[in-house]
């Protein structure tokens, strides 16, 4: 039986993006801000990647699920950013993905749990009880289903070998593609050039290049397996994004 | 086909995911899959993909949701052979 959300989950959810947007003149900035010029990071390929996302998102209402590699814990910032810039979220604020942050990273405290609350995430328990998961995969395809944008990691976490790690797929994104009708996938590869392997927080002065590919997975099979397939593919496009990268780089 | 048949046959697949061998020797039905037998939530996913190809029958997304222990396992699949 799929975990229904009550009423109460969904007012809850749009509470909080209601919340969220009204601040958002405050926290955007502040955030572009500290990516900008704390951390003086740039990227390298975004023109390109916000131009296709923005394409997708002005020419319908559909929802777009963002699936990423991972590779630090600040991933979705450097993500969001490279999908839209600060008056892109400003002038089109449900542009900005909503994400899904690994609950004891984020969530361990109660101002981390305001943080994430204001920057539009639902944490995620890894691990954690099957129902507890089904109810966050539950709200992140009710968010689908009103048009917005997720940003999902389908490898689950942080890839230890510091590559896309095909083995490592989960089913949830392809359950979230097989639940939503017309549910479109943008697939994102970003790697800071400083960045060897997996670690918590990207260099100071990084680069980051980015690279994106509209997708449309499909499968033939039903149920579990047809979700595991898609997954799969997703997951595979970012292995191929990865390819590519180093390939040039060489 | 019989429950004890079932739960032989999920213990057989679980095997190759159980992290804590040890925690097999006393498997029952209430054994918890990822607290108990530490098989890897990721993997999860493989083992009910394994017990679909196992029992010839089809699992549903929501239905790995009610999956926490051998018990659950043995109970899904008796509903669809």
């Amino acid at each position: 039986m799929a975990t229904a959300l009550q009423p109460s989950d969904r007012r809850a959810l749009l509470t909080q993006l209601w919340i969220s947007r009204a601040l958002s003149p405050l926290w955007i900035p502040l955030f572009t801000g500290i990516m900008l010029f704390v951390m003086r990071w740039k990227l390298v390929g975004a023109d390109r990647v916000r131009e296709e996302y923005a394409r997708l998102r002005r020419e319908s209402d559909a929802p777009v699920l963002v699936c990423a590699n991972h590779l630090t814990m600040f991933d979705s910032f450097a993500i969001s950013w490279a999908l839209g810039d600060m008056g892109t979220y400003l002038r089109h604020f449900g542009w900005l993905p909503w994400n899904t942050p690994e609950e004891v990273n984020f969530a361990s405290t109660w101002w981390k749990r305001a943080l994430v609350y204001l920057l539009k995430c639902v944490p995620v328990k890894r691990g954690s009880d099957r129902a507890e998961v089904a109810k966050t995969l539950e709200k992140v395809a009710e968010l689908l289903r009103r048009g917005e944008s997720v940003l999902i990691f389908p490898e689950g976490g942080r890839s230890r070998s510091g590559r896309v790690d095909t083995e490592a797929a989960t089913y949830g994104v392809g359950r979230l593609v097989s639940q939503v009708p017309g549910c479109r996938v943008f697939c994102v590869y970003l790697r800071g050039r400083d960045q060897e392997t997996w670690a918590d927080t990207p260099a100071r002065g990084d680069a980051f290049d980015v690279y994106s590919v509209s997708l449309e997975p499909k499968s033939d099979h039903k149920g579990l397996r047809g979700s595991v397939e898609i997954s799969k593919q997703v997951v595979g496009c970012l292995a191929d994004m990865e390819k590519r990268h180093f390939d040039d780089r060489q | 086909m019989e429950a004890t048949e079932i739960q032989e046959k999920v213990v057989k697949i679980l095997t190759p995911y159980v992290k804590d061998q040890d925690a097999l020797a006393t498997v029952s039905g209430e054994t918890n899959i990822l607290e108990d037998l530490k098989v890897n939530s990721a993997r999860l996913v493989d083992v009910v993909l394994a017990f679909e190809d196992a029992f010839d029958i089809e699992i549903a997304d929501e239905d790995v949701d009610e999956v926490n222990t051998v018990g659950d396992c043995v109970r899904l699949i008796g509903a669809k052979v």
